[in-house]
């Protein structure tokens, strides 16, 4: 037990080095001091407790769309449309939030969250059966409808709710009491980020004590043995993307009622493809997708500031959070290969 | 280069890197080993050699003289130590200390190639023949006879590689038809390819990797005249197997390999089966060859198939009409050489393959349309051929595998919770019961040996109380202990009123099992024998022709 603790961390960690040496070296050649430049970054992201709360504001998408991705993968579903259903999920709670009447108050809360995670649910399922039904292949179809939310949610946020006091891209605002309280004004934490530490609490629990966590864990080793002990394949699949789809509608909603309040054209600035980065970083175990949350939310609040005060430029922490995402990225190397043998042996 | 007589022979003499022994070697035990028959030289040996693969010792001090023109088998269990010896002699491996020795002299290899160089060529168990070329064109290939020498523009001597193959395949006695697609060749035929594609390239000594593994008992002893017939033309023969039935009939000497260690070595004529299986696995009980008593089932039937028939996918075996009966307290077995649709068959029955006509009857009621899940709970039991990849999730800890299928039911899953603490309770139970022998319970399942992943497989499966037994190729792989206990267990299955369908390429095994065999051919049932015992060569005819005659 202890040696998969220290080997999940040395998961964890060896990215984070080796993309700091890349960096440091990235640094040395434009003729800065390294170390200078990453304690700088510390002290913008855990500086203070301000600090830390726009750190863990940054991560709280984060924490939504890892755990949703998480499902799939540790399922061997390779889901990477979590960003569609982040948006699309997002746009439902943020229009029940200002077409519904204010006085309905705080049953606006579960109303909003439930139309989410229902249409994220729907949107994850379509992909979901037609792998289960009839094998097309789900990274295509849900890299697609990345693509058709994104043209969805645009053309209706410029269209027929584009807010009257507005000139592009923006809904209204959602009704005030429906905005998701502050955890610590003036920052931008909400109880968004405390609803994502559930959803992670509760995926830790799904993975190992629900039937249905076991046999996701069972059909992403090994689909043949599945298959023969009784466990019904297509179905765990469509299970996993519908549940994947829930987390990431509830994601979008809680980014839209707790921190943008409306929903716009930039609503996500590829939170979902972070999220990929964060599970596969934190090995899809609930413990490593908070680390691995906490750690990009800081590069991201760390990189808006940093410009302000010093001549370092945003592009470098970009080049970190990239090298991070690449040596990451080294799992999904992994997953790839076992998911190919399995479809070798299977045949 | 090389001036005196005794100097390692390395092959790299244009590549003074690799040439070899940094120090001065010790050959004074060369010596000893080579001496066992004074006035005939070693065509292929091993000098007290060692390999560890981290922890492991997989060799661990085995030496080894053939001498030429003769046949060597070299027996042991699995896992012994035989096939980390075939990578050394082979070139594939290099050995930590120990030699091996070519034609009387010490060498170091660098590989398959260098090998082959030495004219060493070795007969894997899965062939290396490109399926869609004809048998002549995998003959020559990769060394093809042509007309003139002009580089990328020679033109392949068909009539001369032709005549090549015909000649050689006359002198071991071989009848080739040298125009077939190789896919549609049956598996001997593509051995004798295999070995006549060595003779070509000039081999003098053949290693045979359970070589009779994947052949019925006519084409074995097709197999074994021609490996006489070499022995006459003077090649050497190295033979692997662990059928000490194979080995007397065929060796010249025997070599006992066990737990990594050379552990006996004599002359055929000098020994007996029963002394060489004493010295393969000391602790083993005697397997149960005598037949059972001819016994009368009469239990009520609790499988039945009515006219089953399956399309081929994927270059599987089609199944035609199958109809078939299982009764309580009955061991019904499937003969068949490897491919002919016994795994199909129970693939089909386990609901893991669509049928595409017939009906499979499970106590009376029709599953031919349910789920695998709805299967298992009307008491189907399967133990798959495939044991590393459908039998069990190697990379999942042993109580995973102990238990899936049976995580939903209480008292692991309640109220929708699955408790790890009942799920490891009813694991360590079930691996208990079968007396699985493990470390801890979460540690993987690759941890086990062959054997002991086989009675997990069968822990598992047994647990619910099943009242059919699909076993497919239930003991492949197993060593000798685990063989016995896994024969114990499908015996005893049967005797408390079971019912098992048993596939099985190991005719022994069958005939020693089964109540009833029936013989399954090209993926239609040739045959049935009611009493198996002494019907060895009726079964084999089947197996082999698809007919009884």
């Amino acid at each position: 037990m202890s040696s998969s603790i220290a080997s999940r961390s040395i998961g964890i960690l060896l990215p984070l080095v080796v993309s700091l040496i890349v960096s440091g070296v990235v640094l040395l050649v434009i003729g800065k001091n390294p170390l200078d430049v990453f304690s700088l970054i510390a002290t913008e992201s855990f500086g203070n407790a301000r600090r830390i709360a726009a750190t863990l504001s940054a991560a709280t998408p984060l924490l939504f769309t890892a755990v949703a991705t998480a499902v799939c993968f540790r399922s061997g579903v390779f889901n990477v449309g979590v960003e569609g259903a982040f948006l699309v999920g997002g746009l439902a709670a943020v229009f029940l939030g200002f077409t519904l009447p204010a006085a309905w108050g705080f049953a606006l809360f579960p109303i909003c969250f439930f139309a989410a995670a229902l249409i994220g649910a729907i949107w994850l399922y379509v992909p979901g059966i037609l792998l289960a039904k009839f094998e097309v292949d789900e990274v295509v179809s849900t890299l697609m409808l990345n693509f058709i939310a994104v043209a969805i949610t645009g053309y209706l946020v410029n269209g027929p709710l584009l807010s009257p006091l507005s000139g592009n891209n923006v809904t209204p605002l959602i009704h005030e009491v429906a905005y998701l309280p502050r955890l610590m004004p003036p920052s931008t934490l909400h109880a968004g980020f405390l609803i994502g530490l559930v959803c992670v609490a509760a995926y830790g629990f799904w993975c190992r004590y629900t039937p249905a966590g076991f046999e996701g864990g069972l059909i992403g080793l090994n689909q043949r043995f599945s298959r023969a002990v009784g466990i019904s394949v297509p179905r765990t699949i469509v299970g996993v993307m519908i549940l994947s789809g829930v987390i990431a509608g509830i994601g979008g909603a809680a980014h839209g009622m707790g921190q943008m309040h409306r929903f716009s054209d930039g609503f996500s600035p590829g939170y979902g493809f972070t999220g990929m980065a964060v599970a596969l970083l934190g090995r899809n175990h609930p413990i490593g997708i908070v680390l691995g949350a906490i750690l990009f939310g800081a590069l991201a609040s760390a990189g808006t500031t940093i410009q302000l005060f010093s001549n370092i430029p945003l592009d470098l922490v970009n080049i970190i959070q990239g090298t991070v995402m690449i040596f990451a990225v080294v799992e999904l190397g992994r997953i790839s290969l076992r998911r190919k043998k399995g479809t070798a042996n299977a045949g | 280069m090389f001036p005196a007589k005794d100097t390692p022979t390395s092959l790299s003499n244009n590549n003074q890197e690799r040439v070899v022994f940094p120090r001065a070697p010790d050959f004074s035990h060369a010596r000893e080993a080579i001496v066992l028959s004074t006035d005939r030289s070693v065509a292929l040996g091993a000098v007290d050699l060692h390999k560890s693969y981290g922890a492991t010792k997989a060799n661990r001090g085995i030496s080894l003289s053939v001498m030429r023109g003769e046949i060597h088998a070299i027996v042991g269990e699995n896992g012994a130590g035989k096939s980390t010896l075939m990578r050394m002699l082979q070139g594939v491996e290099r050995p930590d200390s120990g030699h091996v020795v070519i034609a009387d002299k010490p060498v170091v290899l660098n590989g398959p190639a260098e090998a082959l160089a030495l004219s060493i060529g070795m007969v894997h168990q899965e062939f290396m023949l490109a399926p869609d070329l004809t048998l002549l064109e995998n003959l020559v290939l990769g060394e093809e006879p042509v007309t003139r020498q002009l580089g990328p523009l020679s033109r392949i001597d068909w009539a001369k590689a032709l005549r090549e193959g015909q000649g050689l395949a006359e002198s071991i006695g071989a009848q080739i038809d040298w125009q077939r697609r190789t896919s549609s060749v049956p598996v001997h035929i593509l051995q004798f390819v295999e070995i006549i594609r060595l003779l070509r390239r000039g081999c003098n000594v053949l290693i045979l990797d359970e070589p009779t593994a994947v052949l019925a008992p006519p084409q074995v002893e097709e197999l074994f005249d021609l490996l006489r017939n070499l022995r006459a033309n003077g090649t050497t023969i190295l033979f692997i197997s662990h059928k000490i039935g194979e080995v007397m009939a065929l060796a010249d000497q025997v070599t006992v390999i066990r737990q990594g260690k050379t552990v006996f070595h004599s002359t055929i004529a000098e020994t007996t089966g029963p002394e060489i299986a004493s010295h393969i696995v000391r602790d083993a009980p005697p397997l149960e060859t005598s037949p059972p008593p001819s016994r009368t089932v009469t239990g009520e039937p609790v499988l039945e198939l009515d006219g089953l028939s399956a399309r081929s996918l994927e270059k599987s075996q089609s199944l035609d009409n199958i109809s078939l009966q299982v009764r309580a307290g009955e061991i019904l077995g499937i003969a068949g050489v490897s491919g002919n649709g016994q795994g199909e068959l129970a693939e089909c029955i386990a609901g893991l393959r669509d049928t595409s006509a017939g009906n499979i009857i499970l106590q009376g009621a029709d599953i031919t349309g349910e789920t695998t899940l709805a299967r298992r709970n009307r008491g189907l039991a399967y133990v798959s051929a495939d044991r590393r990849h459908e039998g069990l999730t190697t990379a999942a800890s042993i109580e995973t595998n102990v238990i899936a299928g049976s995580h939903r039911a209480p008292p692991i899953t309640r109220g929708g919770i699955l408790s790890r603490k009942n799920l490891r309770q009813e694991a360590s139970k079930r691996l208990a019961a079968l007396k699985v022998v493990f470390g801890k319970v979460t540690d993987p399942a690759d941890s086990l040996s062959g054997g002991n992943q086989q009675k997990l497989v069968f822990a598992r499966e047994s647990a619910d109380n099943p009242k059919l037994m699909i076993a497919s190729q239930p003991t492949r792989g197993v060593d000798l202990n685990g063989i016995a206990a896994i024969h114990g267990l499908l015996r005893d299955f049967r005797d408390q009123g079971g019912a098992v369908l048993l596939a099985s390429e190991e005719l022994d095994e069958l005939i020693a099992l089964s109540d009833r065999v029936v013989v399954i051919f090209e993926g239609r049932l040739v045959g049935e024998v009611t009493s198996p015992a002494g019907a060895m060569a009726q079964i084999g005819q089947m197996m082999v022709q698809g007919d009884a005659a």
